[in-house]
């Protein structure tokens, strides 16, 4: 197996796969992003490896013969505090539910962009050196606020009703970061940051786009929101009692 | 046919409820006969004798009055035209009397309703005597002796075809209790389980695992079932071995396709690495579009009350956040229950036929009292009339009048298709008078 030389600040990732068609390639490329990476073709020495190494993050494949990437993952997510990304090559809504709960802070499905993988594995890593606290899986559950409900499984919003309204994807990634994130004030940048997890290409225009878009969706008055609020020279923030269902 | 039962049992039943009263009426129009017949005997025989004897009297010059005033010779006809007659007993007295020898004249009958005090009935009283008198008529014969006047007799004449119509429907009715009521039972010991079985075959979905249908019914029924079971059994088998086949072979497609979708990383060239990440995606669109159309039916996803007016707007936006020239006037809310996934892939596939044939899309939202039309139309060349069918079918794409762009065999719009129509609704497309396409989704309220 390839191990980098170690270097106290760069992070150790283990990425478990049992093809090694993926596997090396993006090894490859996640070690010239930077990352030192320990492969493992299957759960049990990924397991060896994660006594014998301080992993910053694991990337997971569900799909794997004898113990599940699953297994491997529940297994992580109870001995320790290492964040973990499963690769799933099925996009069912079901498999996603059931890996967050398995304490996955996150999945890419195949085939994945290299790129988007190596943002996810930054953004959490980030997440988990400054918070100290681990977000545990953001994309799983519901979250309350201001008589809405938004249903991160489904990507969409419930009203009062309980009439669901289904919303764009840049709508749902922005509206997500800001519902984890009560009474934060984010910037253009940091929501960029936060909502670019797919490959859209979007703009400092595109935020503020989406914004309006979603006070039309939310607000009861749009033109003086009090939901999402504009901070003069920041950025935005969402203004309400976030209660995680 | 109108008033004719549809159920095996109620037709079963009416069969037989009209053969047996078919049956019935022709026993009884036999009985009736041979009923008359032995009447008319039981009058001419002794009637005969009587008018035999009272001539011979005469001949041997004794008179009538022997015979305890039964045949009274009187000079002139006493019947009145008034009373009813009896030809047939008048014709059989007739050949009766010529077979003994005797001619004689005219035969004139008559028959009266019998009264209770007639002393024709003796040895009955009061309510017997009245149902005697009802059921009995008075007979009056006269027959004209040529130079010696008339001899008339009376007789009882039983009156009892009412009694017989009134036998008839007790008989019918009794026949009716006996016979109809197993076939009716027997009629719904079939149809129960035959009704049981058309249901749960109506409602057998391929993803539903449901209760076998009760095996029970007559044999022929029961083995039916029972077979219909077993058949059950082994599609929904077949589908899920097929579900299985699907999930390994979009498992085996994928691995090498991210396999791929990494290595593309490391080419140099931009514009090469961009051509190739579209193929791969539009490949991986494809599985996706090819899983979805072959599991649709047994979708997972439940059916959510939905605001049709903000999916189709967040479909819309995903268009245009790719850069894409969608356009779409926000509509009112318009809770719809649907599968919000499925459906937004329905609509994702019609718009992105639309900007890939016609470089960009106009998407309305037309409600009306009883349904809701999504309209999806375009600039592009449109679709010759005679295909406008053939591009529902799952591979077909018109080369031949569609330019060509990025991959994409013609599944889009068959998915899309199914989708709508397991929503109950439908998909119609229509080239529009100032060019164009317009494909319309259309869902009942």
């Amino acid at each position: 197996m390839l191990d980098e030389p170690a270097m106290s600040d760069t992070p150790h990732l283990l990425l478990v796969d049992d093809e090694r068609s993926i596997r090396e390639p993006l090894a490859q490329y996640l070690t010239r992003q930077g990352f030192r990476v320990t492969q493992a073709g299957d759960a049990a020495s990924a397991r060896t490896r994660l006594a014998a190494y301080a992993i910053d993050l694991a990337i997971v494949d569900i799909m794997m013969p004898g113990e599940d990437g699953l297994s491997l993952c529940r297994h992580i997510a109870a001995t320790s505090d290492t964040p973990v990304i499963l690769l799933t090559a099925k996009a069912e809504e079901t498999d996603r539910i059931v890996g967050l709960e398995m304490g996955a802070d996150d999945y890419v499905v195949k085939p994945f962009s290299p790129r988007e993988l190596a943002t996810r594995v930054k953004v959490i890593l980030r997440r988990a050196s400054a918070g100290g606290v681990r977000q545990h899986a953001p994309e799983s559950g519901s979250y309350a606020f201001a008589g809405w409900v938004l249903k991160s499984g489904e990507r969409a919003l419930v009203d009062r009703e309980g009439v669901s309204v289904p919303l764009s994807t840049g709508e749902f990634n922005l509206l997500l970061a800001l519902v984890t994130r009560p009474r934060q004030v984010l910037t253009r940048d940091q929501l960029l940051d936060l909502t670019q997890g797919r490959e859209a290409a979007a703009f400092d225009r595109a935020i503020d786009n989406q914004v309006s878009r979603l006070r039309r969706k939310i607000e009861h008055d749009p033109k003086s929101p009090e939901i999402i609020k504009t901070v003069w020279g920041g950025g935005y923030t969402l203004a309400a009692e976030v209660a995680r269902l | 046919m109108k008033g004719w039962p549809r159920s095996l049992g109620g037709q079963l039943a009416l069969l037989l409820a009209l053969a047996l009263f078919l049956a019935q009426a022709i026993n009884f129009t036999l009985l009736l006969r041979e009923r008359q017949s032995l009447r008319l005997e039981q009058i001419t025989g002794p009637a005969a004798t009587r008018v035999i004897d009272a001539i011979e009297r005469t001949a041997q010059g004794r008179g009538p009055v022997g015979d305890r005033g039964r045949v009274r010779r009187l000079a002139a006809n006493p019947i009145p035209a008034t009373m009813f007659a009896e030809p047939q007993v008048a014709s059989s007295l007739r050949g009766a009397l010529a077979e003994a020898g005797i001619h004689v004249g005219r035969i004139a009958t008559g028959r009266r309703p019998l009264r209770a005090t007639d002393p024709m009935i003796r040895g009955y009283r009061g309510q017997a005597a009245q149902r005697m008198a009802s059921k009995t008529d008075e007979l009056v014969i006269a027959v004209e002796q040529p130079g010696h006047g008339w001899l008339v007799q009376r007789l009882p004449w039983s009156n009892d075809s009412g009694w017989i119509v009134w036998r008839l429907i007790a008989q019918t009715l009794i026949l009716y209790g006996v016979v109809l009521l197993p076939v009716l039972w027997l009629g719904r010991r079939i149809s129960r389980p035959l009704r049981q079985l058309t249901q749960a075959a109506e409602r057998f979905g391929p993803g539903e695992d449901g209760e076998p249908v009760p095996v029970r019914g007559p044999h022929d029924v029961a083995a039916t079932i029972a077979a219909f079971n077993a058949l059950r059994l082994r599609v929904t088998a077949m589908l899920a071995e097929k579900d299985r086949m699907l999930g390994a072979l979009a498992h085996d497609l994928r691995t090498p396709l991210a396999a791929l979708r990494v290595r593309i990383e490391s080419v140099e060239d931009e514009t090469d690495r961009a051509r190739m990440i579209d193929t791969i995606t539009e490949m991986n669109r494809t599985l996706d579009d090819i899983l979805s159309l072959a599991r649709l039916g047994r979708s997972s996803e439940p059916l959510t009350e939905t605001d049709l007016a903000a999916l189709v707007d967040a479909v819309v936006e995903d268009f245009r956040d790719l850069g894409n020239d969608v356009s779409f006037d926000e509509a009112a809310r318009l809770p719809f229950r649907l599968r919000p996934g499925l459906m937004r892939r329905a609509v994702r596939n019609l718009i992105e036929n639309a900007v890939k044939y016609g470089h960009s899309a106009t998407v309305q939202l037309v409600p009306d009292a009883r349904s809701v039309a999504i309209v999806v139309t375009d600039r592009g060349p449109g679709i010759p009339p005679e295909r406008l069918d053939d591009v529902f079918e799952a591979f077909t794409r018109l080369e031949t009048s569609r330019n060509r762009d990025t991959g994409g065999i013609g599944l889009g719009l068959a998915l899309a298709r199914a989708i709508v129509r397991d929503a109950g609704g439908n998909i119609t497309l229509a080239n529009r008078a100032e060019g164009g396409l317009a494909a319309t989704i259309t869902l009942p309220r």
